[in-house]
């Protein structure tokens, strides 16, 4: 579908000639002028603007009455005035309005400091009130669902909130009920807004009106520091801002980024911070509602190096720990498999694969759970002309979703898709494995009939299982039936099993592939399966998990149970005693959750993004790539990295369609490798099939 | 004798069933105007520059016009949501000729290119409503409504839909909204209903008034029409008097009538002994007049003139015997009541104006407060999302100007006559 | 719409589970007032304008719209019953608490109160205060019929100009099931334009109580 290529005008704001593109919202156009028109209820990312709040008033010549500049699309050769006394008198006056019912109590209010309210107040209101007679006032605050508090003195009725939930969520749980000044944010009959992404309304108010339940109070604004990272809880991999304060994460805020997620977060993104590393928070209980469940955050976290000592797990200093890993690699020689977790990055996937085929010489090593797929087939299905970026979703003629759920697989591309439905129009088609295998031109046919621009959202579990490579073999004659190779804004995009499934298959960590899906040259090792039957047979005998617990993760316990118990040596790196690692594990080494973690992962849509520790390591935790670097040499084999850096230049350097990369390229916002030059060095195919 | 167009033997017996229309020469226009082109029926709507008779007065041929050509759907929406204070006259065109209201739609929907329409009726109207409802099936019963009317390539649905309570629903964008099934909260303009209206498609909106004079300016012929009334000003309108008047009702009379002939000769004036103190031309919402602007003509450019407007035609009249702040308050309280809450300066203004009135009446204001009340409502005029907040502050404001004196020594007299005081308090 | 600030105080209650759109395996709704709201939500190009009068149909049926009727509703039209109680909530004539039988809306808006309106709806108040649930006695904005101020809509009929003297016999009429007052019924009267009519034409029969 045609996307907007707005060309570029001239308008004149406040005496000064700006150029800005074509029909953007005054409000936006002013910013490349740098005015700022002050705004409540627009909010670009809600969809068309409202003109509620009526803050952003201003003069434009040739038009009678006072415009609202977020619904005043600009024209060339427009003048527009924010600076005259008309459009003083009119903004002030709308402070006025707003705080004719609104507490001017912002040292008590947890949104001090960080308030658009207080802010427009300061810069555009005048100052005083002529509002002599009492406000209102209610019991506050009130629980709104377990995570939200709702403050109803201090709500606007910006309408942000429900527009949320009507427009982009689509629970449409949360409304305004009665009317005029009586008007308020409510559910239905009490029932609390319990839905996928509901803390987003949080992020959304512009005033003290819906905090988090966990965070209120535990901060003020000037207390904090902000770390821009990535959340690696899902393959979503949302940009987030992380709230610190005293070296802990405190709160989770969305990064804007459109490419990767339009500027939303899931409530298990936004709310699972204490697992990262915070303050123990008990949630405080609001009027008429039980406490919410008491948040212990980074309770149960490894900090410390263990060893199984009689049964037990026990905590040792890191010289022994490392001790019994590199005597329990020994002791396997080549009997060695690993399996890597989603969470893990792309440094610590690549060093891993080197640590057990170049340090124990074994090939199995593996991060996919749904069983080898032919090399062939990884390098079509991630043929760099047949990937479609997150933003494709939303311009697409058609998405067919195969063989997944969004909101389970990566929630945050169900937002996208429904903007993309609301919006755009965009036909959305469901398919089974069962109804690609039955006739992959045919589900072609059915979709091609909405238009050139197909984008296939799959899920990873459609390729395993036993006709899981012929099911991988049918998706790509269907994107070859489509042409999604050749038509731009079409494509393919995986969502894989795991968080960084992607980026660990392109490190390397796959039996049957290196770095850069290369041919391992020495035959193919065992993938995770093979691993565990090895295992059970005695022809492996140790087992090395980085972020990873087969029987955590949902693996057949069946096999795994016999496994981990015949297992001679368990080495696993993990942030929680999962029931895998508490069980079975001889060498348990803390690890990093991602907000102390430094690297790259890599995002479905091939974008490598970058993370960066927010706090310093729990405990005595080390980073995962120095101690695979230390077990490494203990094997013999110096991996050669001394920083986190240059664990990343290693990678850049190893997987050649990475070539050339540098973590500032990255930046904040990350790089799609499919659009640098180096995509050339793909492992291309001759032809799809 | 005042021409009649609207109220022609309107209590005759059995007008609302087809038979008795269709006698008085019901459903010709209709007819007649399917025998010509869309763009001669609209040629005539044009020509008979006949107003908007809802309250803002634009020129109805202007606005069919303004619905994009093409083959796509386009709605026409009978705005039967007769709310403003003081207004009954489309009730009592509904209940009495509902066959001359549903002629002037399918004929404006066919000028219009509209296949689907709906009348919005206040849900409080129900004898009106069923009298339409009645009508309607008498009307689709005999090939007025539905496919290929009388034969022509014209279809049109007409649906009848019933509010539930909420002045703001006669906003056209609000109305919209409320017949899609949601709070009836006004749309942000543009785009204007002319291109995305009802479920985003093209719509004509139009009053009860207006829709009913369709099939007089067809019979006329629309230059004929235009020869009625004044120059801006065409034609017949409706006139729905109250207050303090011995005779309150409907009257249809040609626009430019002086007032007082409406007010006195046609409604009797104010009871023996009394005078008129201030009157609203047309609607509570319009600012008052006072007894000076009695011989001010009734039509759209003079009310304009003499600082008001004509709105939907409702005059009411409030004599000597009332204070003036009872007046100001039932006004600013009414559309604090019905203020939909969506922008700020209607939702804030209408509620602070009514605590600052309140103020006044329990004797706790002082003079600055009036300056504050007459600054509040200047901050809402032309501020708000729609006419709403301007509705209540244009007569809040002209009773500050108007009466000033006698607002201030309300205040005074209430202070000393013990009503509560904020040092007190 | 009931104006009352008790909602502003709400919590939540976190034992509930959301309120998702009704699963019509859990929500019996009876069959009439199904196939009445299904017929509404035919009528309209988009069934989502089937909401008022659905929420009317609602009404009718329970009195009001109780969260049980709202659930109802938002079962046949598959929506959430928060979108509905955010329309219900809007209108004055949709009735969110239990309510009395007879709805006795009192017009107190300017022309009526003019002319005496606030003692009717205080009398009217005074005389109902003893059969809550036989009468919804309310102040209401302008009705759309001041040349019968003071005036009152009793279950829809128009009365007026009313007195004080006429209340007990108003709310009399309407708890009876008797035709309201009528002498003092809108629907009869001639337009009082005194040129409309070219003859001398009879009064019309009065309004009927409505079935509605």
């Amino acid at each position: 579908m045609p996307r907007p290529a707005p060309k570029t005008i001239t308008f004149t704001i406040d005496g000064r000639e700006v150029s800005a593109p074509e029909n953007a919202m005054l409000v936006d156009a002013a910013k490349y002028g740098d005015v700022e028109i002050p705004v409540f209820c627009y909010e670009p990312k809600l969809g068309n603007p409202v003109g509620a709040c009526r803050m952003c008033l201003v003069e434009i010549e040739g038009i009678p009455k006072l415009q609202t500049g977020c619904s005043t699309a600009v024209k060339d050769g427009m003048v527009v005035h924010t600076q005259t006394e008309r459009v003083r008198v009119a903004q002030q006056a709308v402070v006025e309005f707003l705080l004719v019912n609104h507490p001017l109590d912002c040292p008590v209010c947890d949104k001090g400091g960080e308030c658009p309210l207080q802010d427009i107040s300061f810069g555009w209101g005048g100052g005083t009130s002529r509002f002599i007679e009492p406000k209102r006032h209610f019991v506050k605050p009130l629980a709104l669902s377990e995570l939200i508090a709702i403050d109803r003195e201090r709500c606007i009725l910006c309408y942000r909130c429900v527009r949320f939930s009507q427009e982009i969520s689509e629970d449409n749980q949360l409304v305004l009920v009665e009317r005029g000044a009586h008007s308020y944010v409510a559910t239905f009959d009490g029932h609390p807004y319990d839905a996928p992404f509901t803390g987003n309304i949080i992020e959304l108010c512009p005033v003290g009106a819906l905090t988090s339940r966990a965070y209120r109070f535990r901060a003020r604004p000037w207390d904090i520091e902000d770390a821009g990272s990535v959340c690696t809880l899902c393959p979503s991999q949302c940009n987030v801002t992380l709230t610190v304060r005293d070296e802990r994460v405190m709160r989770v805020l969305a990064r804007e980024n459109d490419e990767v997620d339009d500027g939303w977060l899931c409530d298990r993104g936004r709310f699972a911070y204490p697992a990262l590393g915070g303050v123990a928070a008990s949630v405080p209980k609001l009027a008429g509602a039980p406490p919410a469940a008491s948040a212990e955050n980074g309770a149960g976290r490894v900090t410390e190096p263990m060893i199984r000592d009689g049964g037990q797990l026990r905590a040792v200093g890191w010289e022994r720990a490392i001790g019994e890993a590199v005597a329990g690699l020994r002791r396997a020689g080549e009997r060695v498999g690993a399996i890597a977790g989603g969470q893990a990055t792309n440094e610590e996937g690549l060093l891993l694969a080197r640590l057990v085929r170049e340090g124990a010489g074994s090939p199995h090593v593996d991060s996919r759970t749904a069983g080898t797929l032919a090399l062939e087939l990884h390098r079509a299905l991630n043929d760099p002309r047949l990937q479609a970026k997150v933003s494709d979703l939303e311009f697409a003629h058609a998405v067919l979703v195969l063989d997944g759920d969004p909101i389970r697989d990566a929630p945050i591309l169900d937002l996208r898709l429904r903007k993309g439905v609301r919006r755009r129009k965009m036909k959305l088609v469901g398919a089974t494995r069962e109804e690609l295998l039955r006739g992959p031109r045919e589900l072609a046919r059915r979709l091609a009939a909405e238009g050139p621009e197909i984008v296939v959202l799959w899920a990873e579990r459609l390729t395993a299982g036993g006709d899981g490579a012929a099911a991988a073999a049918a998706l790509v004659e269907l994107a070859d039936a489509l042409s999604l190779a050749e038509v731009d804004g079409a494509g393919l995009l995986e969502m894989p099993a795991h968080s960084n499934g992607r980026g660990l298959r392109e490190a390397g960590v796959l039996p049957n592939a290196g770095p850069g899906l290369s041919e391992t040259g020495e035959g193919d090792g065992r993938d995770a399966a093979g691993i565990a039957e090895g295992l059970v047979s005695g022809e492996l005998t140790a087992l090395y998990l980085l972020r990873s617990d087969p029987l955590a993760e949902g693996g057949e316990r069946e096999l795994w149970e016999p496994a981990l118990e015949r297992a001679a040596t368990v080495i696993a790196h993990a942030t929680h005693l999962s029931d895998g690692v508490r069980e079975h594990a001889d060498v348990v080494f803390p690890a990093e959750t991602y907000a102390e973690k430094e690297g790259t992962v890599t995002h479905p849509d091939g974008r490598l993004q970058r993370l960066r520790p927010a706090v310093s390591h729990a405990g005595s935790t080390r980073a995962e790539w120095s101690v695979i670097a230390q077990l490494a040499a203990g094997l013999g084999v110096d991996l050669e990295v001394l920083s986190g850096a240059m664990a990343s230049a290693q990678l850049f350097e190893s997987v050649p369609f990475y070539a050339g990369l540098t973590l500032e390229e990255i930046g904040g916002k990350g790089v799609r490798w499919q659009e640098r030059e180096a995509a050339d060095a793909y492992p291309a195919r001759e032809q799809l099939v | 004798m005042t021409e009649k167009l609207l109220f022609a033997d309107i209590d005759e017996p059995g007008l609302d069933t087809r038979e008795v229309y269709e006698r008085r020469g019901g459903y010709e226009s209709l007819r007649r105007a399917l025998s010509m082109t869309p763009e001669d029926v609209l040629a005539q709507l044009e020509g008979s520059s006949l107003r908007g008779r809802g309250g803002a007065g634009f020129q109805m041929g202007k606005k069919v016009s303004f619905l994009p050509k093409g083959s796509m759907e386009k709605y026409l929406v009978c705005n039967a949501d007769e709310s403003e204070p003081g207004t009954f006259k489309d009730r009592e065109l509904m209940q009495k000729n509902p066959h001359m209201l549903i002629e002037g739609i399918v004929i404006a929907s066919y000028a219009a290119g509209a296949q689907r329409s709906f009348i919005y009726v206040r849900g409080e109207y129900s004898l009106q409503a069923d009298k339409l409802e009645a009508a309607l099936a008498e009307a689709r019963e005999a090939g007025y409504i539905g496919d290929q009317i009388l034969g022509s390539e014209h279809s049109l649905s007409l649906v009848l839909h019933r509010g539930a309570g909420a002045y703001i629903c006669g906003e056209e964008t609000a109305l919209l909204d409320s017949l899609e099934g949601k709070r009836g909260n006004p749309r942000l303009k543009p785009p204007f209903p002319a291109n995305q209206g009802l479920y985003q498609g093209p719509t004509l909106i139009n009053n009860v008034e207006t829709l009913s004079t369709v099939p007089s300016i067809i019979r006329l012929g629309g230059a004929e029409y235009a020869k009625l009334g004044t120059e801006s000003s065409t034609g017949t309108k409706l006139v729905s008097v109250s207050g303090h008047v011995q005779r309150p009702g409907n009257y249809e009379v040609v626009l430019g009538t002086s007032s007082r002939e409406i007010i006195y000769g046609l409604a009797g004036g104010p009871p023996e002994g009394r005078e008129v103190k201030c009157w609203f031309p047309g609607g509570s919402s319009s600012p008052v007049l006072t007894a000076e602007h009695l011989d001010v003509s009734y039509d759209f450019e003079s009310m304009a003139k003499a600082g008001s407007m004509l709105g939907s035609g409702a005059i009411i009249v409030v004599d000597d015997s009332t204070p003036i702040l009872d007046v100001a308050l039932k006004v600013a309280k009414f559309y604090q009541h019905e203020s939909c809450g969506k922008c700020t300066p209607c939702r804030e203004g209408t509620n602070w104006t009514v605590k600052m009135l309140q103020r006044i009446e329990l004797g706790e204001a002082t003079p600055m407060d009036l300056e504050i009340m007459a600054s509040v409502q200047e901050h809402i005029i032309g501020n708000c999302l729609c006419v709403l907040g301007d509705a209540m502050a244009m007569p809040i404001g002209s009773i500050i100007a108007h009466f000033k004196d006698e607002l201030e020594a309300h205040m005074d007299s209430a202070r000393l006559n013990g009503g509560g005081s904020l040092v007190g308090a | 719409m009931s104006v009352s600030s008790s909602g502003w105080d709400r919590p939540v209650d976190l034992e509930k589970s959301a309120a998702e759109i009704p699963d019509p395996a859990s929500v019996e709704v009876p069959e009439e007032l199904r196939t009445e709201i299904e017929a509404y939500m035919g009528r309209y190009p988009d069934s989502r304008s089937a909401t008022l009068p659905a929420l009317e149909a609602a009404q009718r049926r329970y009195g009001w719209c109780s969260p049980e009727a709202i659930e109802q509703v938002a079962c046949v039209m598959r929506v959430t019953p928060a979108s509905l109680e955010s329309v219900a909530t809007f209108y004055d004539m949709l009735e969110t608490a239990p309510v009395g039988r007879h709805a006795v809306y009192v017009c107190t808006n300017i022309s009526c109160s003019l002319l005496g309106a606030d003692l009717v709806y205080a009398a009217a108040c005074e005389a109902a205060a003893a059969e809550p649930q036989e009468f919804n006695v309310r102040a209401f904005e302008c009705l759309g019929a001041c040349d019968i101020a003071p005036m009152a809509s009793v279950d829809g009929v128009y009365v007026g100009p009313l007195s004080v003297d006429d209340v007990p016999r108003m709310l009399d009429d309407a708890r009876t099931g008797r035709t309201v007052l009528p002498d003092k019924q809108l629907a009869p009267r001639l337009v009082a334009d005194p040129e409309a009519n070219s003859h001398e034409f009879p009064a019309h029969p009065p309004q009927e109580p409505s079935a509605r």
